[in-house]
């Protein structure tokens, strides 16, 4: 079984998000966090496989939290998915500068999402 | 087509309603903002950035939900807000009326594109009016642009500068430019409590200057630690940002301009001796200071907290006593006595001062008074001038927020039945104009509410007759014309046969009675055949501390309001006479009713229960001598209203916490009078306002009050 | 002017919400109750955890006139004035003197108020699953909504609404 958290301040999102993931053909149990302050509550308490995460929060940003994830030497690891508004270019290089494994642009299919995080977890299984 | 449309409705209903109420939210935050951004243009001020960037996350948020919904239109519209939005927020537009305007049609149509969700055919005719909106936008977008000017490069930590979004980018070169000090503020947090103080802390630089950006990061030290550094733009100086938000120095770094020399940074960096700019900083921190929101849960909190130390005061002031009674050790007591006047003293202080934040005054109630009134004027065609006295008196928030629908329905009466049409006044020699006047004042500790009207005035026969007919009052029961005028206060008395809608049916002065009982004032009528009404009300300033005497009735105490206790006597067997079996008292030539509470509350009593005390209780004109074992002196009480599922009880007005007393009922002096004096059976039940009965099931308890009503 | 407002993507989006809809509700049929079980006259009950609000040592009680027998009167939780039920009272049992292990549970009578009911002594926290629950043997039963086996032993679930509407039935 597999964990992944889904960073998103927006329920219709989280929803959409979580019900193409639920849909993997893999066991996956999923977390939500409704902002990034939650997802940093709940980082330590679970050892998740994959993290998705949208760019703007009222708390902190996306890539604020991306940066966490990549300079914690416990977190580091986990493969990191950003969805966000297609927006600003440079905030979508920054996001993979900081070291996120993937950008998707919102609005996506379910596939899309699918087939990127499948290919992650496999990547991290391999 | 249709099959779409098909597919659409058998959407699980559960996504479906997510994503509804969330765009109702975002279209209602929408509103808000552009409602404050229009207050501001108007006054002349620039648009709030905090502002205008809460617009741009909803147009965002509202493109991405519709996009991911194939709600094309409206996510086209919500792309072009954000754009518009984008340059605003990044200083390349400036927001005028116009803009403004473009903003709310476009809520407005999100708002109808929404509620069509399932109308194919009634969204298509949207369509046109979407592009139309649009094109309208970019218009208007390309009438202002402005360039970005360039901003000096600070000296920060390259991570930090790598996670700032483009706009966060574009505040800090902002910032930057209006020449405000940039800092990093560290701190560190347990990881897995960290939200509260960061939040207070996020609070405490918010009145300081802006929070750019928040970057959480690794502990240094243990694992069970965070660290988030806060980007901050501010007008102070190190040291006193340090000192306002309580953080050591080596936590606070200033970002410098790539290549300056030490001695040219931080333009707006005061000398810390130099008088003039330390003022300047003080007026700017004192204009963000002056109006703070407070929730007034917090004040009750702190009111709770308050009437703890009082109750803890009385315990101290026991102790001195004690001691001081003991030769060893009456120096400590003394000096302890010495130290709690002290502590009395500032206590006052403190509650006043608690007090005085929870005071507002009665204009915002009153204003509204004002607007009803204006329609009233418009549907009843009557001529009806409004005059508004003292509207700067104070009140205890809580009751001025209760005032409104007994000060409405009252003045609505006036204005319905008390005021004559213009032809009947002209005919009675009045000025065709009515007049009502509402007038505040204080009078000790209470605050008079009085309306006035100049209208026909309740004639007292008719009250009566009417009171007869409704079963009210006995056929040969004789009542004086003031109590005749008080039965409008009884419970489904209406003196007009006919209703008219604004003062809806017969319902009305009894709720508006039982509405200021409970806030513990009172309410009395004063009229005049042909030459108007006066009803005045009485409220306490404040419902939070209240001062009590303490009475004893066997093992159990009381506490009774001391602004409804006239005076205590020292009750002598001997001076007690009955009359048709009331118990009474000659008192200064007039007769005192007088009322056991043991019996009034099924008590045992002390032995031989002619001894005892009379406190005698005032409302209004009326008195009633109650009855008590012993005084037990008196205190500052905090009333609490009683939970429970038996709560409303007739007599009670709530408890308080007596310190080793514990828990203290308080009682409701007003319905304690009323029925003793209007003859009520002493056990007699009735909720305070006329709800369910306490209790159905037989039991000892109650068996003893069924008969009455 | 036609506008496709149901792009491909909304249907298969919707096939993923209905397919979530489902295992929502398989998890459902799943879900545990918690409960706090009391001790009432030698016999077990529970109410549902999320109900209580603290739980605290029999305290001395402020009678209260003109309310049902079955309130003890009122004691203060920091302030806070809070009517007691004494539940062997309202269940008709004898009544009993007080113990070492008496508590007064303080519940949520609803969002805002408070109200509390004295017992015997508090005992366990259960989860039981929901699929668990048992109807009462009887059904004319005032106070009990349902059953559940625990140890052997049948813990009864009061219905607090019941309980704590004196004179409301």
């Amino acid at each position: 079984m597999q964990t992944i958290l889904i960073v998103e301040d927006s329920a219709t999102m989280r929803a959409m998000i979580a019900s193409a993931l639920e849909d993997l053909g893999v066991a996956v149990k999923i977390d939500e966090a409704e902002s990034g302050f939650e997802a940093l509550r709940q980082l330590p308490r679970h050892a998740y496989d994959l993290i998705v995460t949208d760019i703007n929060m009222p708390d902190i940003n996306g890539l604020e939290l991306v940066s966490f994830v990549k300079r914690n030497e416990a977190y580091r690891g986990i493969p990191l998915v950003i969805v966000s508004t297609e927006g600003s270019e440079r905030d979508r290089e920054k996001g993979l500068d900081l070291g996120a494994d993937a950008y998707l642009v919102k609005p996506f299919e379910p596939e899309a999402l699918q087939d990127l995080v499948r290919s992650l977890l496999d990547r991290q299984a391999g | 087509m249709a099959a779409r449309g098909q597919g659409g409705r058998s959407r699980s209903a559960k996504a479906r309603r997510e994503f509804v109420s969330e765009v109702e939210e975002i279209l209602e935050r929408m509103r808000d903002d552009l409602a404050r951004l229009a207050e501001q243009a108007d006054a002349g001020r620039g648009s709030d950035p905090e502002i205008v960037n809460g617009l741009f996350r909803s147009a965002h948020s509202l493109k991405g939900l519709s996009g991911m919904f194939g709600l094309d239109g409206m996510s086209e519209l919500a792309h072009h807000l954000e754009d518009v939005l984008d340059g605003l927020r990044m200083g390349r537009a400036v927001l005028d009326a116009p803009g403004i305007a473009l903003f709310d049609e476009s809520v407005t149509l999100v708002s109808s594109t929404l509620s069509k969700l399932d109308d194919e055919t009634g969204r298509e005719g949207l369509e046109e009016t979407l592009g139309a909106l649009v094109a309208r936008i970019d218009a208007w977008t390309r009438s202002g642009a402005a360039e970005e000017p360039e901003a000096a490069e600070l000296d920060l930590d390259p991570a930090m500068l790598r996670t700032l979004t483009e706009y966060e980018e574009h505040r800090l070169g902002e910032c930057t430019r209006s020449g405000k000090g940039i800092y990093v503020v560290e701190a560190d947090f347990e990881i897995l409590s960290f939200e509260e103080g960061l939040a207070e802390l996020g609070a405490a630089i918010k009145e300081l200057g802006e929070l750019i950006s928040t970057l959480p990061s690794p502990g240094e030290s243990e694992a069970s630690q965070i660290r988030f550094s806060m980007l901050v733009a501010s007008e102070l100086a190190v040291p006193d940002l340090c000192e306002q938000l309580g953080v050591s120095p080596e936590r606070v770094h200033q970002a410098r301009a790539v290549g300056a020399p030490e001695a040219e940074r931080a333009p707006a960096a005061p000398v810390p001796e130099a008088p003039a700019e330390e003022a300047a900083v003080e007026t700017s921190l004192k204009s963000i200071s002056e109006t703070v929101r407070v929730d007034i849960r917090k004040l009750d909190e702190l009111m709770n907290l308050v009437g703890e130390l009082v109750t803890q005061r009385g315990a101290v002031k026991a102790i001195a006593a004690e001691l001081a009674q003991d030769a060893r050790t009456s120096r400590h007591g003394l000096a302890l006595a010495k130290v709690h006047k002290t502590l009395e003293r500032k206590l006052q202080e403190l509650q006043a001062g608690v007090l005085d934040v929870r005071m507002v005054p009665l204009r915002q109630v009153f204003d509204k008074l004002v607007r009803v009134t204006r329609r009233l004027r418009l549907d009843l065609g009557k001529e009806v001038a409004l005059e508004i006295r003292g509207a700067d008196t104070e009140l205890d928030k809580l009751i001025v927020e209760e005032l409104v629908d007994p000060l409405m329905h009252v003045v609505r009466n006036a204005y319905d039945h008390a005021i004559e049409s213009p032809e009947e006044r002209a005919a009675a020699g009045k000025p065709r104009e009515g007049r009502v006047r509402v007038e505040a004042f204080q009078r000790g500790n209470d605050v008079v509410i009085q309306l006035a009207d100049d209208g026909r005035g309740i004639d007292a026969d008719a009250v009566r007759a009417r009171a007869v007919a409704q079963g009210l009052l006995g056929v040969d029961e004789e009542i004086s014309d003031r109590e005749a005028l008080d039965l409008i206060f009884a419970p489904g008395l209406s003196t007009r046969a006919e209703v008219t809608e604004t003062s809806g049916r017969g319902v009305g002065m009894d709720v508006v009675r039982s509405n200021i009982a409970a806030l513990g004032g009172i309410v009395d009528v004063e009229s005049h055949p042909g030459r108007g009404t006066t009803l005045s009300m009485t409220l306490p300033i404040t419902l939070a501390i209240i001062q009590a005497l303490i009475v004893g009735v066997g093992e159990q105490s009381y506490a009774i309001p001391l602004n409804s206790v006239r005076e205590t006597l020292l009750l002598d067997p001997a001076d007690v006479q009955r009359s048709d079996g009331r118990e009474m008292l000659n008192l200064r030539g007039e007769a005192l009713l007088l009322r056991r509470l043991a019996d009034e509350f099924g008590l045992e009593g002390a032995a031989g229960s002619d001894k005892g005390y009379a406190v005698v209780l005032g409302l209004g004109d009326m008195r009633l001598g109650l009855v008590v074992d012993d005084l037990r002196g008196q205190q500052d009480t905090v009333i609490k209203p009683i939970q429970g599922p038996a709560s409303k009880v007739r007599g009670i007005a709530g408890a308080t916490e007596l310190g080793e007393l514990g828990a203290v009922l308080v009682l409701d002096v007003s319905a304690l009078v009323e029925d003793a004096v209007r003859g009520r059976e002493a056990a007699s039940e009735r909720t305070a306002d006329g709800g369910e009965s306490t209790s159905a099931a037989p039991s000892d308890a109650d068996s003893e009050r069924e008969g009455d009503e | 002017m036609s506008v496709d407002v149901q792009p491909e993507s909304a249907n298969r989006w919707d096939v993923l919400a209905r397919a979530a809809a489902r295992r929502e509700a398989e998890e459902d049929a799943a879900v545990l109750v918690e409960l706090l079980a009391f001790d009432l006259d030698g016999d077990p009950y529970a109410i549902p955890v999320e109900r209580v609000r603290e739980i605290v040592r029999l305290r001395p009680v402020t009678a209260v006139p003109r309310v049902p027998a079955e309130v003890m009167g009122v004691i203060s939780l920091r302030g806070e004035i809070v009517q007691v039920v004494d539940l062997r009272r309202r269940l008709g049992l004898a009544p009993a003197e007080a113990t070492r292990r008496s508590r007064i549970i303080v519940l949520h009578a609803d969002d805002t108020e408070v109200s509390a009911i004295r017992v015997d002594a508090v005992t366990d926290v259960l989860r039981v699953p929901e699929s668990g629950v048992l109807p009462p043997p009887t059904t004319d039963s005032e106070f009990v909504d349902g059953l559940c086996e625990c140890a052997g032993r049948f813990v009864s679930l009061m219905n607090l609404e019941r309980v704590l509407s004196l004179g409301r039935s």
